[in-house]
């Protein structure tokens, strides 16, 4: 029988595409095996929960920060002086 | 560590996966591979990349001209040990980001706002912005200095910096971006054949190990040097960085020894080239080396051929478009996690620029803001790149300080919380950086109000 007296069965043209999507689906499982559970995005995506600072912690990440600002600001103020 | 997912369908509450997911999951698969048939050597390579791309990153145009100088003016004596402690410095901080980033899965920007809240993170990346502009700008203007070696000008150095942005960040994988930053980091040894090319003498190098007092010149002087020398070496663009770079990778808590080898390696790279930068700029000490204007022309690569003979001069240019270029890189790509991270929308190099628009966005535009600024005629160049440092040392506490925070956080991190021998040093690192910089910026400060004489 030649090829071309082969019927033209539209299960059959289509079972070639549905064995890559297998492979494909297979591939992609095996891969993702290699992932652990919280490196999905979905997973990094959501947020984490607020840490509870202490009112210390607090006041004293607000002190470093405006200290930190304040010396930068004399820093942008020097360089712009240096400029003249 | 959480199971391994065998199916990811969403009707079974399991994750979706997306393509980020899939481009990570085949660079994991490559590892598990290694991992399994002790493949040590091949594992290494697999795992080795934030680490050295953070540290090889920072030995960038402005500190390399940084080293030069304080070699040109102060001679090897300080320096040669002072660069090796202040790496070892950055080894600390960068390991606590890679494992942060390792067993978190997630970047520094996002780790702060969403623990700390909006305003910590908002401040976080503002100050990242900032020094990322400031020293961006400086990255153009050392390639524009190399460039300048060969007779060519701030244009070549702006197409080339922005083809490179471009052109890395082309292939939409991580993967992909870390090999052609590490291969171009790699260059950055050039300034080691700088060193040998100005033939220095072996003895002399060797003594300066032996610690020599704080080189001479006024209070000022001196602030000045630590300032942009610890700015040259530890940066709130490298924690931003390394952390997320490290989770965008894929790294795992099972990772965490190789981050750590990954770091080491950059690090003692980092101050083998930086000396290298020093030990070349001493050959200039004896010929006027302190009034070589680095930025304002060819500067150094120039006075290096007349002293150490053309081939000395070319591969410092060389070295300098190198560091400038890798630099544009890896800070244009900080200022992506930490844009992402904060607006909270994908930020992955495994992202296409359809899926994660925020950072492909903000990495191009961050590096076009900065190459329009050195297009600009009369911009103030020298200033902006001298002051680049000094401004990163300045910012750097606070993000130091949320970091060992981060680092400690046991609800996020378990059992790879810092240990306390950690904990000391990364305090005593923070003091260090915060006396250095505030003494420097109140000092300045008085000075140029008059309150205090130069």
């Amino acid at each position: 029988m030649s090829l071309q007296t082969l019927p033209a069965d539209p299960d059959a043209s289509s079972a070639i595409p549905e064995r890559d999507l297998q492979a494909q689906e297979r591939h992609e499982d095996e891969l993702i095996m290699h992932l652990e559970r919280d490196q999905f995005v979905a997973e990094t995506s959501r947020p984490v929960p607020r840490a509870p600072l202490s009112a210390r912690a607090r006041a004293g990440l607000w002190a470093l920060r405006i200290f930190v600002v304040i010396v930068s600001l004399m820093v942008i103020y020097t360089f712009v002086e240096q400029l003249h | 560590m959480s199971t391994p997912v065998i199916s990811a369908s969403p009707l079974l509450g399991q994750p979706l996966l997306t393509d980020e997911d899939l481009a990570r999951s085949h660079d994991r698969s490559r590892v598990h591979h290694a991992r399994r048939h002790r493949r040590r050597w091949h594992l290494m390579w697999l795992l080795v990349g934030p680490g050295i791309l953070a540290m090889l990153g920072e030995n960038d145009g402005p500190s390399m001209i940084a080293y030069a100088s304080d070699g040109a003016q102060y001679g090897l004596g300080f320096f040669v040990p002072f660069i090796p402690i202040l790496f070892a410095m950055a080894y600390v901080c960068q390991e606590m980001c890679m494992r942060v980033g390792a067993v978190t899965h997630r970047g520094y920007g996002e780790l702060v706002l969403q623990r700390y809240g909006r305003v910590w993170g908002w401040f976080g990346a503002g100050d990242l912005t900032l020094t990322n502009l400031v020293t961006l700008v400086a990255e153009f203007v050392a390639i524009r200095v190399g460039l300048a070696y060969f007779h060519l000008g701030s244009g070549v150095a702006v197409a080339l910096g922005l083809a490179l942005v471009v052109f890395t960040l082309s292939g939409g994988r991580y993967w992909r971006w870390e090999r052609i930053v590490l291969g171009l980091a790699l260059f950055n040894g050039l300034f080691l054949v700088a060193a040998i090319l100005v033939k220095p003498h072996v003895g002399a190098v060797v003594d300066a190990f032996a610690f020599t007092p704080f080189p001479g010149g006024s209070f000022n002087t001196l602030l000045l040097l630590l300032a942009s020398t610890i700015g040259a070496t530890v940066t709130p663009w490298m924690i931003f960085f390394q952390q997320s770079a490290s989770a965008d990778k894929g790294m795992t808590p099972r990772d965490v020894t190789h981050g750590r080898y990954d770091t080491a390696v950059g690090a003692v790279l980092a101050a083998v080239f930086g000396i290298g930068a020093l030990v070349a700029g001493a050959a200039l000490l004896s010929h006027d080396g302190s009034g070589i204007q680095g930025f304002a022309g060819a500067g150094f690569p120039e006075a290096l051929k007349h002293v150490a003979g053309g081939a000395a001069g070319t591969v410092f240019a060389l070295g300098l478009i190198e560091a400038g270029a890798v630099a544009i890189l890896t800070i244009s790509a900080s200022t992506a996690y930490a844009a992402g991270e904060c607006v909270g929308v994908s930020h992955s190099f495994n992202s296409s620029p359809r899926g994660a628009a925020v950072f492909y966005a903000a990495n191009i535009g961050v590096a076009l803001l900065a190459a329009t600024v050195i297009l600009i005629p009369g911009a103030p160049l020298l200033s902006i790149a001298l002051n680049a440092n000094v401004l990163a040392t300045v910012l750097l506490p606070v993000s130091l300080v949320l970091m060992v925070m981060l680092a400690n956080d046991k609800g996020l991190m378990g059992q790879w919380v810092n240990k306390r021998s950690t904990n000391v040093i990364g305090i005593a690192v923070i003091a260090f950086v915060g006396i250095c910089g505030a003494a420097y910026g109140i000092d300045s400060f008085l000075q140029a109000t008059h309150v205090i004489g130069a």
